[in-house]
């Protein structure tokens, strides 16, 4: 177990900068996820956290001492990677037991340790075999029970989902999540998928282009976005914005509803709202279409739980209304969040 | 016309046809020489005759008891076995330094290659005038660094004669298996290193452990190959030193060569070409059992 903090940490290769200027804390215990589009700099970091690339600028302290030039054998660090990365040559058990074998563990603590590992993700029954006769589920199970095997101070998890297929990807969240609230290792994981990184982080870190955009937990990175990258890249669909003078209006499709289904004396911006098509999806649907008149002309978009009657059909225009309290604004020229209070104009447009 | 166009589904005749043509040619080429080589190897043949008297295993029982068919199977194994052991060692070791990074890492490789593609009579050539005596750079290194205190006699004694053709073999057909190490070094995962250098594995544990078990296959296969392709090798001795001195270098092929075409017994060649054969088909059926026991043991 152990506090992992990354102090103005830079990486830049030959070509680019892969990451600038991070300062990140992860508490003891924690699960922190590192969410961001692809060559964001996500990986390069907790490559660096694992000691496989040393960083250009800044330092790692891994329980207050400093650890930035430690070769990862003497981090007691583990890693679970993207294609789990076992070895084709070993079984499963002798995959589990390779970090304790290089380290010249006595035999019968291996096979005790290997047998706990094993039964913590439930493969005891695969222990003989190897990695090219399990299945994906099952390998990714060994790449953790290779990783826990030998009680890391703080665990690195590289995708370790995005291999699998969608029914089992669930599965495998799921129990990570559980099993992290089990042992409570600090752990860093990896992904671009918002809907893992919203159900398994304690708190999550956007990245985009080598920056942290935001650090909070899923609630404040979803509700109260930091800028407009944020608002557009977590949530699906992604949060509406509007052009409106110098700032950028925000609100989440699903708190557009129509104008009906407010309390007439509720704080209210309503518009309307002309559908160009409707989109049935299961649960919900969903209203392409733009705003008109009270708001510059914009395209958004509307989600509608299917609970919720909704009579309305493409082409047809209606009025629409978002609750104030939902309204986020932006700074047109930074992108960043901004203060309600000075976007007072944008009241009395509305208003009129 | 629309039936004469069609073929069934399941009907092979088609295929037969098409098949054939190939078919042939590979019968002609490897078939008929190799059946014909069997049918003299029972004949009593001699020079500019296509066939002779049958004289049944005549042949064979004179090979099996010529000191010289086994002189020359003791020199083919110390050969082959010399040869391809050394060009095995320097074949790893050269392909793991040059899958390290490093500046001119290019030009070395390319460099490496070409004792591959000078020719064999151009390299012989060569290395005979640096084997020589008086004037040869060999003797002259080894004396200037003191290893020898005299010119050593490296293609007229009987003790040298073979290390010098080991040698040259070695320099011509190391590059081969550089190359085929160097494919599969390759083709290693970058991140299984990475995984093992976080599980706390050291250089050699990462070789042990990561590179060797996916070079081994590879390794032994090519082992395989330089085993057969050296047994059959002709040209490098007999150029070199022609068999000599006093048989010291006169391998199986090289028997062959004498006998046939030297002696006109091409009956007798047959018979030890066969024995090679034989003796050949034994050590690849070892080698298959042998990797077949391994990969159980996988």
């Amino acid at each position: 177990m152990a506090r992992v903090e990354i102090r103005k940490v830079s990486k830049i290769f030959a070509e680019h900068t892969a990451l600038s200027d991070i300062d990140l804390v992860v508490e003891d215990g924690e699960f922190l996820v590192l969410l961001g589009p692809s060559g964001c700099g996500k990986s390069t970091l907790l490559r660096i956290l694992a000691g496989l690339e040393i960083p250009t600028y800044g330092d790692i302290l891994i329980d207050g001492k400093v650890a930035t030039r430690l070769q990862p054998k003497d981090r007691n660090v583990a890693m679970v990677f993207q294609n789990y990365s076992l070895y084709p040559h070993l079984t499963i058990a002798e995959n589990i037991a390779f970090p304790l074998r290089v380290r010249g563990t006595p035999k019968d603590e291996i096979d005790r340790k290997v047998k706990w590992a094993a039964g913590l993700v439930g493969i005891e029954g695969l222990l003989s075999r190897k990695p090219r006769q399990t299945s994906g589920g099952e390998r990714q199970r060994t790449a953790l029970a290779r990783s826990l095997v030998r009680d890391p101070d703080y665990f690195l998890l590289d995708e370790p989902l995005s291999n699998l297929d969608a029914k089992l990807r669930h599965n495998s969240r799921e129990e990570l999540r559980q099993f992290q609230d089990r042992v409570r290792v600090t752990s860093i994981y990896v992904t671009h998928d918002q809907v893992e990184a919203m159900g398994l982080g304690d708190r999550i870190v956007v990245m985009s282009g080598g920056k942290v955009r935001q650090i909070g937990t899923p609630e404040e990175i979803y509700t109260r976005p930091a800028d407009t990258f944020v608002a557009t890249f977590i949530g699906s669909p992604p949060m509406n914005l509007v052009e409106t003078g110098d700032a950028v209006l925000g609100f989440r499709p699903e708190t557009f509803l129509p104008r009906d289904a407010f309390a007439a004396d509720a704080d209210i911006l309503s518009v309307p709202f002309h559908v160009r098509r409707v989109e049935y999806l299961g649960g919900d649907r969903l209203l392409y279409g733009k705003v008109t008149q009270v708001l510059p002309e914009t395209d958004v978009l509307a989600r509608i739980p299917s609970s919720v009657a909704c009579p309305v059909e493409a082409g047809e225009e209606v009025s629409f209304a978002v609750l104030r309290s939902e309204l986020r604004y932006f700074d047109r020229q930074t992108g960043l969040a901004t203060d309600r209070q000075h976007m007072a104009p944008l009241r009395s447009v509305s208003h009129g | 016309m629309a039936e004469a166009r069609t073929v069934q589904p399941g009907d092979r005749t088609l295929a037969y046809v098409t098949l054939m043509p190939s078919a042939a040619i590979l019968i002609l080429l490897a078939g008929v020489p190799t059946i014909t080589v069997f049918a003299i190897a029972m004949q009593d043949v001699g020079l500019g005759q296509t066939s002779g008297p049958f004289v049944g295993l005549e042949n064979y029982v004179w090979a099996l008891t010529s000191p010289d068919f086994y002189g020359a199977l003791l020199n083919t194994f110390v050969w082959v076995f010399g040869s391809v052991t050394i060009e095995m060692c320097l074949g790893l070791g050269i392909a793991l330094l040059l899958h390290r990074n490093f500046l001119g890492r290019g030009v070395a490789r390319a460099i490496l290659l070409a004792p591959y593609l000078v020719p064999t009579i151009v390299a012989v050539l060569v290395w005979r005038y640096m084997f020589h005596d008086i004037v040869g750079i060999v003797n002259y290194l080894l004396i200037e660094l003191g290893v020898i205190a005299k010119p050593l006699l490296w293609l007229s004694t009987t003790k040298w004669a073979m290390v010098s053709v080991i040698i040259v073999g070695v320099w011509k057909f190391f590059p081969f298996v550089v190359l085929a190490i160097l494919g599969i070094l390759q083709s290693i995962p970058q991140e299984q290193y990475e995984a093992a250098r976080i599980d706390g594995a050291s250089p050699f544990q990462q070789f042990w452990r990561i590179t060797l078990p996916y070079v081994l296959p590879v390794f032994i296969l090519t082992a395989l190959l330089r085993t057969i392709w050296t047994f059959h090798k002709f040209e490098i001795i007999y150029l070199l030193t022609g068999g000599g001195p006093l048989d010291a270098t006169t391998t199986l092929p090289i028997l062959v060569y004498f006998k046939g075409f030297v002696d006109f017994e091409l009956g007798r060649a047959a018979a030890i070409a066969v024995l090679t054969f034989l003796i050949l088909t034994a050590l690849i059926a070892a080698y298959f059992l042998l990797m077949r026991r391994a990969e159980a043991r996988q």
